[in-house]
């Protein structure tokens, strides 16, 4: 028999997983079922996020604060470590994205439309 | 001598440095000497020859190199490691991509606006270091960084001529890639947060103590990379990015991404399987056999888009499809004959395919032809070209004397080994399919009748420079010598193949 009560609770421990993979299949089913480009690079970035929500809140400890250490104070500290790849991370992610909306610039230029299946439909016909 | 002791002691870092800082400087030299962009790639790669012989030389003699990053030691810092895998990878990358840029000095030429010419030897200078860095890096980190460096610049070489197929299909690329790259980077949380490692050994060591209390992680985390790697290696079901890319772009980039860019992804798998994941985690999930699953439907069905193209250079790229479905089913084996024909496919595919796809650009500059039905009677005018390009086919198929025949020799042995004579016929079958897409242009080439009397003009035919002729001698003369003695890679191979199992 699950209890459920303590399902609940071990739930709202680590929300900040629950909330980060909930996010990443939002980005996931945005990117994979939207024919509007645009809203494919949002569900990119919704993505990016929430792998990033996901490994800082790995290096998180409860009542933790931020390394810095001061003489003679005894107290918990996060790990930054996971903080500061993440760190690279969003820069790469902020390289993707503005790549890929030059190459939505790009495809409008050519096909003068943003829908996925339209950009099908001319590629189709004209061949 | 102190300068030779620097390099002595960090050629595999400045491997990689010389890469990124060549391809920096080439937007410089682009606005000041436009005409040394070309030549300043090609010394790169020759540094880059320089620093790789000393590798292997020390690896020979030492055996494996393990290089701190910034005098860090391993936990804490990055490390690189040469071991015989990844110098087999290195060796591999250099070569190719050297012929394949030696080529592109002219081809490039012809295909692009000069504007971009200098900018697209950064992206490709770019690109191979970043190969190269997947190549030695033991770190989980480090490993999404050169990813998505990697990711971007072959986006990047795709999308250069920026007509509509090449930006349609880069931005195609560019959101499997960021799929295939997420994937990764969340396995990589779902390890760090159990092991507490980035470094690739000290992770092993700790998921390995922690295996029983947090099997679903480790599981979820098996997962993601496979869907990760798979994705960016364009095996069948998730191979959607690969015809579009390299049938639109420039043909060096068409040659580095099929011959190169796949199959770095499987070695990094291949690594990461063996090296990283417990072995005790293999028999609670099948992953060998879901392996082997996709590796048959890749290569059959990679075989079967193959032969309805029309278009050849779009051929060639579903031909990869299914020859990288062989370098999957070497893995999947998972015994040593098995392992040994798939890294030897890597090389030999990497090769041959790089071969055919500069000797179909070859054609599309002199003549300006893509059809693969307007090649009739175009071997004779064409002679080195179509002569490379029949090496290259007989090697698809596996006939003996080319180097392909050794690698599929090594994979149906491995088969037998492993006792699954199902992917044996596999093999078999794929090697006819093989046949019947690749004979029948060069049967048309050299004995097809060209229809001259239709009163249409005849193909005109530019004359082949000779830095394109050389490359495309030279790959073909590779396939001849590695296909009749394959003994001087496979002391390689072996090595690395003892290490790994």
């Amino acid at each position: 028999m699950i209890d459920f009560a303590d399902v609940a609770m071990r739930l709202f421990e680590n929300m900040y997983y629950l909330v980060s993979v909930i996010l990443f299949v939002i980005g996931f089913h945005t990117m994979l079922t939207h024919s509007n480009l645009i809203k494919k690079v949002i569900g990119m970035n919704i993505m990016d996020t929430a792998i990033f929500l996901f490994f800082v809140s790995t290096g998180y400890v409860q009542g933790g604060v931020a390394p810095i250490i001061e003489p003679g104070v005894e107290q918990a500290y996060i790990n930054p470590l996971p903080t500061a790849l993440i760190l690279t991370g969003i820069v790469v992610a902020v390289s993707v994205t503005a790549f890929a909306l030059s190459l939505v610039v790009k495809i409008y230029e050519h096909y003068g439309t943003l829908d996925a299946e339209e950009i099908m439909r001319i590629r189709s016909t004209e061949s | 001598m102190t300068f030779i002791n620097v390099i002595h002691a960090h050629s595999t870092v400045l491997l990689i440095v010389s890469f990124l800082l060549f391809s920096f400087l080439m937007p410089i030299l682009e606005r000041w000497k436009n005409s040394w962009c070309a030549t300043m790639a090609v010394a790169a790669h020759v540094l880059a020859f320089v620093f790789i012989g000393n590798l292997s030389w020390r690896v020979f003699t030492e055996g494996t190199i393990h290089y701190e990053l910034g005098g860090w030691s391993p936990p804490w810092g990055i490390e690189f490691v040469v071991d015989y895998l990844a110098l087999f990878m290195l060796i591999t990358i250099s070569t190719v991509s050297f012929l394949i840029l030696i080529f592109g000095t002219v081809d490039l030429t012809h295909e692009l606006k000069p504007k971009v010419l200098g900018l697209y030897y950064t992206l490709y200078l770019l690109l191979v270091g970043a190969m190269m860095g997947l190549a030695v890096t033991n770190d989980f980190f480090n490993m999404f960084v050169f990813m998505e460096i990697a990711a971007i610049s072959a986006c990047g070489i795709i999308s250069v001529k920026s007509d509509r197929e090449c930006v349609e299909a880069s931005f195609k690329y560019l959101m499997l890639s960021a799929v295939g790259t997420g994937c990764v980077l969340l396995s990589v949380a779902l390890l760090y947060m159990i092991g507490g490692h980035l470094n690739f050994a000290f992770a092993a060591a700790a998921i390995q103590d922690v295996a029983h209390i947090y099997p679903n992680n480790i599981l979820v985390a098996l997962a993601l990379f496979s869907v990760g790697f798979i994705v960016k290696a364009a095996l069948f079901p998730l191979h959607v990015w690969l015809p579009d890319a390299p049938s639109s772009a420039p043909s060096p980039s068409s040659a580095i991404l099929s011959g190169l860019v796949i199959k770095i992804y499987t070695v990094v798998y291949l690594k990461l399987l063996y090296k990283v994941f417990p072995i005790e985690l293999f028999d609670l999930l099948p992953v060998f056999d879901m392996i082997l699953i996709l590796s048959a439907l890749s290569i059959f069905f990679g075989s079967i888009f193959a032969i309805v193209q029309e278009d050849i250079k779009r051929m060639l790229a579903f031909s990869s499809i299914a020859q990288i479905g062989y370098v999957f089913l070497g893995i999947g084996l998972a015994n040593s004959t098995g392992l040994t024909g798939g890294l030897l496919h890597i090389f030999n595919h990497a090769m041959m395919k790089s071969m055919l796809f500069l000797s179909a650009g070859a054609i599309i500059y002199c003549t300006g032809i893509r059809k693969i039905d307007d090649l009739k009677g175009i071997g004779l005018k064409m002679p080195v070209v179509m002569g490379a390009f029949t090496i290259g086919a007989m090697a698809m198929v596996g006939i003996p004397t080319t180097n392909g025949f050794i690698s599929k020799l090594y994979l149906a042995l491995g088969t037998l080994d492993a006792n699954k004579h199902f992917y044996l016929a596999i093999i078999l079958i794929s090697s006819f399919l093989n046949c019947l897409y690749y004979f029948p242009i060069v049967i048309n080439a050299f004995f097809g009748e060209s229809e001259e009397e239709d009163g249409e003009e005849e193909i005109q035919v530019k004359k082949l420079p000779l830095r394109m002729s050389v490359p495309l001698i030279i790959l073909g003369a590779g396939c001849m010598i590695f296909g009749i003695f394959p003994k001087y890679i496979l002391v390689i191979i072996e090595r690395a193949v003892e290490m790994i199992l």
